[in-house]
């Protein structure tokens, strides 16, 4: 007759499952990661140093749903007479060239990534902060869900994106918090 | 509870497993890849969509469409609000043609048959090869035989396309036919006789006050669906004084449940009632009297002594009173319209139906006049005029002997495009029987339909939604309309437009055939075409110079000119026939005591629509059966035989069996029995094939006598049990949908 | 920065105008990337349509007539499926909406339990073709490429185990508001048109603003012949039906006004 009550093999079960899931959370959130690029971009060069604007290049973050990463043909405007100063920098910038001359496409990986189940509009908050924060830089708008990515060497997502943040900040300022704004 | 340590570890093991799959599934890798294209080309950026205007192929009428594209894919069919047809309205098979551009069975290169014909194997070779191919074989021809020994099979069609197969066929001296299964041939045929004009007039049914309809399914796909279904909203609640609608047919069709009053009427018997109509009007002096004069020469009701509503009541069944009631009712609401349709055109006597029918009209003195019959002038230039009608059957049934019985020439070389008569000719043509003698076949089609399966040779059009092309609506609207059909998407796979490839076949076959085709492509036949809309300057896109000229007409989806006042035909009232003609039937009412009342799909149509699962879905809209083909039996006659909804039943004619399970349906005459279009194909697709049975099958070849047009009502079955049973697919429930007394969804005012 | 502004969409069908033709069924599928009834669920009395036209019949042959309703959510301001939702996956937006969240549902069909108009439809089948499990989804149902390239990118495909209705196409709603926001301007009437509005070719539905009182749909709302759907059960609708001429007929008596 086994003595052991069988409440206990529930409490391990479920101990065991938290765990897992509380580790899976940990090892799958995208925070802080740091993909290894195909082109060593420096967004501190460009959107630090020489300010270009976050909006020469992702065009469509003021349009429409998805900010766009820029075609190739759109680095090449300057990097057909910009070879680079250092010689790891000549290297990236060989490879938009060697890119553009074969005609192959540059696949980036994807840093800030929002579930299937959301519809993020890019356009609209771009519009909503610049209203709300009048006189805004475009630096600084982004900032706030991107962080600083004019002093990345490399993007990582720094600012924490779940649902919880994008409601508090909905909250805050006065934007829907209609679930179907989102899960439509 | 006794768990073993292997249990346990088991147990905690699979559950930590389940809550890390869970939640740890990990983004598909595609997902996090940004692609950088080298080039964005302006209209792909992603997430815009673009919106091009063109113009529906799904069924003839022509009705202008906006495409929604993003990122290059088409995602939704619109009706193009600016085209004066269909005025932004669409039906359910326009909203389904994206099935029919992305479609898992599309055929995608051109292909040559490597087995036995009729065994589905084929090798895919090139289109160079094709169309080498296809120049050599008709070269051959040419040269050996002389060109009548080949066919070209096609669709009835106007327009430029029609101008360059005409041209084609001419110079090169093939015989070009057009097969249409439930043929306009007759009407047409009365048109011309009746108005003097080649194309249909246009109803002016928004402004009528009444409207009566012989067999007319106008609210289905007949003629124009669209437009006349746009035109009856405002026919019912437009504001006016709400129009009242009569349908008189054997059966209550879609548009017969629409109608203030059906009448029932014994098949084929539509021109006696016409007549006898007449005669009422006649004699109570409700008639034009001007039209009467010319109308009887002079004698007045007695040129009709054999239409008296007394002899109308016995061949008809319509009572005395009910055709007094229809007559003054044409007459006191004005102005009154009578139109007929596919009802009594397909029957032995269908010209005769057709003509005493639409004859009414001038009676009613509505010719020309608003709520009436109006004419519809020729289109702006002779290539968009040209016209390629249908065929009529019994021209077919030549050809279906000549084939088989190789004289006086045989059949050599047959081209396929848009047509499949082995589907929808009656088999006791012979045509399918013939197929063997005829030494190669070739076909345009984008789906392995029943013909395309015995071709030798595939090479597969475009989709309509990735070519060019245009479409004088015929029935028109009242003016000059042009609507526009340019490519919304690049073409998914190594298709060719059937245009270009015949543009192709016209060069290589030389001097003589490709005479007044000088263009390489079909774009550029188009383009020519604009030059001289341009070159008329007027209508509703005015520019500078051709260029913006053409980018502004494609963008609105056509050229259409309201202020032209070009002439239109005046026609002088007909002499009425004072013979009457009675519809024939093939089998004896004895043996055979159902009539067949054989009906298009609403959603299938003649079968063209059955490889799109959508339209397959679609319920029908008496029955809410989808996915399958029934029989409709009178409740009576249903239970006096012992049948049940979903029994299958053999319903037998002279010329064939067909299994088919039993809809009991409300609204049907005893004697009658009815079967729609549509299902029944042996290939088409996964989603069309071996489903369901094809009523043209058992379908006797019986012509109309004039015109030689299909009779499709001509045919009389019997019913026999078989035992077996289905359960039919339907959105209603399995109690007879009718409401209770005290509790209405429905509501209704007078 | 609020989407709402006192908006409240509704519809009017005015059913002297339908003619039962399908055209609204088919584009709201078209739009909606609704799962393909294939012959089986229809067999199973699980046809997934957001609308549907009933046809009802009167009187026996040859006195026999026929009656067409589309009938599509009918997004009842007192709705009967949103409070037995446990996990809060369906309410009343600001602007009048029944709205349903996917990704919340779980599952319980409660909410189509309680729904007097059926107007609710479950996905009982997988068919996303990246789905773990493929082999024992039927062939019928797996979406058979290139069928996915039409799919619309507006409106999230739901998987098996989600409950769906009509939305008034809210994807449409959004995309006209982000829109005229972002020009600077107000949605006029008619600017927002569903699909089977936008379709039907006789006008017989309309949609707009109930609270503007110059829209079409307001006007309309109000008209005599208007009723509403099972009235007495008090779930007030927010989609009117204008009543079916007959001059034959006696008329319906009314209910409730």
């Amino acid at each position: 007759m086994n003595k052991r009550p069988p409440i206990l093999l529930g409490v391990i079960v479920i101990v065991v499952a938290l765990a897992a899931l509380i580790g899976a959370q940990v090892v799958f959130a995208q925070l802080n990661q740091t993909p290894v690029q195909p082109v060593g971009f420096l967004h501190a060069t460009h959107a630090g140093q020489l300010e270009i604007s976050c909006l020469f290049c992702h065009r469509n973050a003021d349009k429409g749903s998805n900010a766009s990463v820029p075609a190739v043909q759109q680095c090449m405007f300057c990097h057909s007479v910009v070879a680079g100063e250092t010689v790891d920098k000549q290297t990236e910038i060989a490879k938009v060239r060697e890119a553009f001359g074969s005609n192959q496409p540059i696949d980036w990986l994807r840093v800030h990534r929002m579930p299937d189940h959301v519809r993020f509009v890019h356009e609209a908050h771009v519009r909503g902060l610049t209203a709300r924060y009048p006189g805004i830089t475009t630096q600084n708008l982004c900032a706030t869900c991107h962080g600083g990515v004019s002093n990345m060497v490399q993007v990582s997502q720094v600012v924490r994106l779940k649902m919880g943040d994008c409601v508090a900040c909905h909250r805050a300022t006065g934007a829907p918090t209609d679930c179907i704004t989102c899960h439509k | 509870m006794e768990v073993s340590r292997r249990d346990f570890i088991k147990i905690t093991g699979a559950s930590a497993a389940g809550a890390v799959l869970f939640n740890g599934c990990q983004v598909p890798e595609r997902e996090m890849v940004l692609e950088s294209p080298v080039r964005i080309p302006e209209d792909t950026i992603n997430s815009f969509e673009n919106w091009y205007a063109s113009v529906c192929r799904q069924c003839g009428a022509g009705c202008g469409i906006l495409v929604r594209v993003v990122e290059g894919r088409a995602k939704k069919i619109e009706g193009n609000p600016d085209h004066p047809l269909n005025q932004g309205k669409l039906c359910a098979r326009g909203e389904a043609g994206l099935q029919a551009l992305y479609h898992p069975d599309r055929i995608r290169t051109p292909l040559r048959r490597s087995g036995p014909r009729g065994s589905g194997q084929y090798q895919v070779i090139t289109w160079d090869e094709a169309i080498a191919e296809l120049v050599s074989r008709l070269d051959d021809q040419a040269k050996q035989s002389s060109a009548d020994t080949v066919v070209i099979a096609t669709e009835p069609t106007h327009g430029l396309s029609a101008h360059i197969l005409n041209t084609f066929a001419r110079n090169y001296g093939a015989t070009l036919m057009a097969h249409e299964p439930l043929e306009h041939t007759a009407l047409y045929a009365a048109f011309k006789n009746l108005f003097g004009q080649e194309r249909a007039p246009h109803f002016d049914i928004q402004r009528a006050a009444s409207v009566l309809s012989f067999g007319a399914n106008f609210l289905e796909p007949w003629l124009s669906q669209v437009n006349y279904s746009r035109q009856y909203g405002e026919f019912r609640q437009g504001g006016r004084s709400r129009g009242h609608l009569v349908q008189v047919e054997p059966r209550l069709s879609m548009t017969a449940a629409n109608a203030d009053d059906w009448v029932p009427i014994n098949p084929g018997t539509d021109g006696v009632l016409a007549m006898a109509i007449a005669h009422v009007l006649i004699t109570e002096r409700l008639a034009d009297a001007t039209a009467v004069q010319a109308m009887t020469g002079g004698a007045g009701a007695d040129a009709l002594a054999a239409f008296r509503p007394e002899e109308a009541e016995k061949i008809t069944g319509v009572k005395v009173d009910k055709i007094k009631e229809l007559a003054r009712g044409l007459a006191a609401k004005s102005p009154s319209l009578v139109i007929g349709g596919s009802g009594p055109a397909g029957h032995t006597n269908g010209l005769f139906n057709i003509t005493a029918i639409y004859a009414l009209n001038f009676l009613l003195g509505n010719i020309g006049k608003s709520g009436g019959v109006q004419f519809n002038p020729a289109p702006p230039t002779p290539e968009l005029a040209a016209n390629l009608p249908a065929t009529p059957m019994r021209t077919w049934g030549q050809l279906a002997s000549r084939i088989q019985n190789k004289q006086p020439k045989p059949v050599n070389l047959l081209l396929v495009h848009n047509a499949n008569p082995l589907y929808s000719l009656p088999p006791t043509l012979g045509f399918g029987n013939g197929l063997k003698n005829i030494a190669v076949i070739v076909s345009f089609s984008s789906f392995m339909d029943e013909t395309t399966a015995m071709a030798d040779l595939i090479l597969p059009d475009h989709s309509y939604l990735e070519s060019w092309g245009e479409d004088s609506p015929d029935p028109g609207v009242g003016y000059q309309a042009v609507g526009l059909q340019q490519p919304t998407v690049e073409p998914s796979y190594s298709t060719r437009s059937f245009m270009d490839v015949i543009l192709a076949l016209a060069k290589g076959l030389g001097e003589k055939t490709r005479s007044g085709l000088p263009w390489d492509d079909y774009k550029g036949a188009l383009e020519d075409i604009g030059k001289k809309l341009f070159a008329l300057n007027r209508g509703s896109v005015r520019a500078p110079d051709f260029a913006s000229f053409w980018h502004g007409a494609l963008q609105r989806g056509g050229w259409w000119d309201t202020q032209s006042s070009p002439t239109l035909p005046n026609p002088r009232p007909p002499a009425l026939s004072r013979q009457m003609s009675l519809p024939g039937f093939e089998g004896s009412d004895t043996e055979y005591p159902f009539y067949l009342h054989v009906y298009a799909s609403n959603s299938l149509y003649d079968g063209r629509g059955a490889h799109l699962p959508w339209l397959q879905m679609t319920p029908d809209p008496m029955t809410t059966v989808s996915w399958q083909t029934w029989v409709e039996i009178n409740p009576k006659t249903a239970s006096q035989m012992g049948f049940k909804e979903g029994d299958i039943v053999i319903v037998e004619s002279p010329a064939g069996k067909l299994e088919v399970p039993v809809y009991v349906y409300p609204a049907i005459p005893p004697n009658v029995v009815a079967i729609p279009t549509g299902q029944g194909h042996s290939s088409m697709g996964r989603y069309g094939e071996r489903r369901g049975a094809n009523p043209f099958l058992i379908l006797s070849s019986k012509t109309e006598e004039s015109t030689g047009a299909m009779a499709w009502g001509a045919t009389r079955v019997r019913i026999s049990k078989t035992g077996k049973s289905y359960r039919l697919p339907k959105l209603e429930g399995s109690v007879l949908a009718v409401e209770p007394d005290d509790y209405k969804v429905v509501e209704i005012t007078r | 920065m609020d989407m709402a502004e006192d908006r409240k969409w509704g519809m009017v069908v005015d059913i002297d105008r339908c003619t039962g033709c399908q055209a609204c069924v088919i584009a709201c599928q078209t739009e909606n990337n609704i799962l393909l009834s294939t012959e089986d669920i229809v067999q199973q009395s699980r046809s997934m349509v957001w609308m549907r036209i009933e046809r009802y019949w009167e009187g026996e042959f040859p006195d026999i007539k026929a009656r067409f309703i589309p009938i599509m959510c009918q997004h009842c301001e007192n709705a009967p499926c949103e409070p037995v939702c446990p996990v809060y996956a369906t309410y009343h937006n600001n602007e009048g909406l029944n709205v349903q969240v996917y990704n919340r549902c779980v599952g319980t069909r409660y909410c189509a339990n309680n729904c007097p108009y059926s107007a609710r439809v479950f996905n009982y089948w997988e068919r996303n073709t990246a789905a773990p499990f493929m082999d024992l989804v039927p062939p019928a149902q797996r979406v058979a490429e290139p069928m996915n390239e039409y799919l619309n990118p507006d409106v999230t495909v739901r998987t098996k185990g989600i409950m769906e209705k009509c939305t008034f196409c809210v994807q449409r709603i959004h995309k006209v508001s982000l829109d005229a926001k972002a020009r600077g301007e107000d949605i006029k009437d008619g600017d927002v048109q569903p699909a089977c509005v936008q379709a039907c070719p006789t006008g017989a539905l309309v949609f707009g603003d109930l609270n503007s009182p110059s829209s079409k749909a307001s006007k309309m709302s109000k008209d005599e012949r208007g009723y509403h759907l099972l009235e007495d059960l008090g779930t007030a609708p927010s989609v009117t039906y204008l009543k079916k001429v007959d001059p034959q007929h006696a008329g319906t008596p009314s209910r409730t006004h």
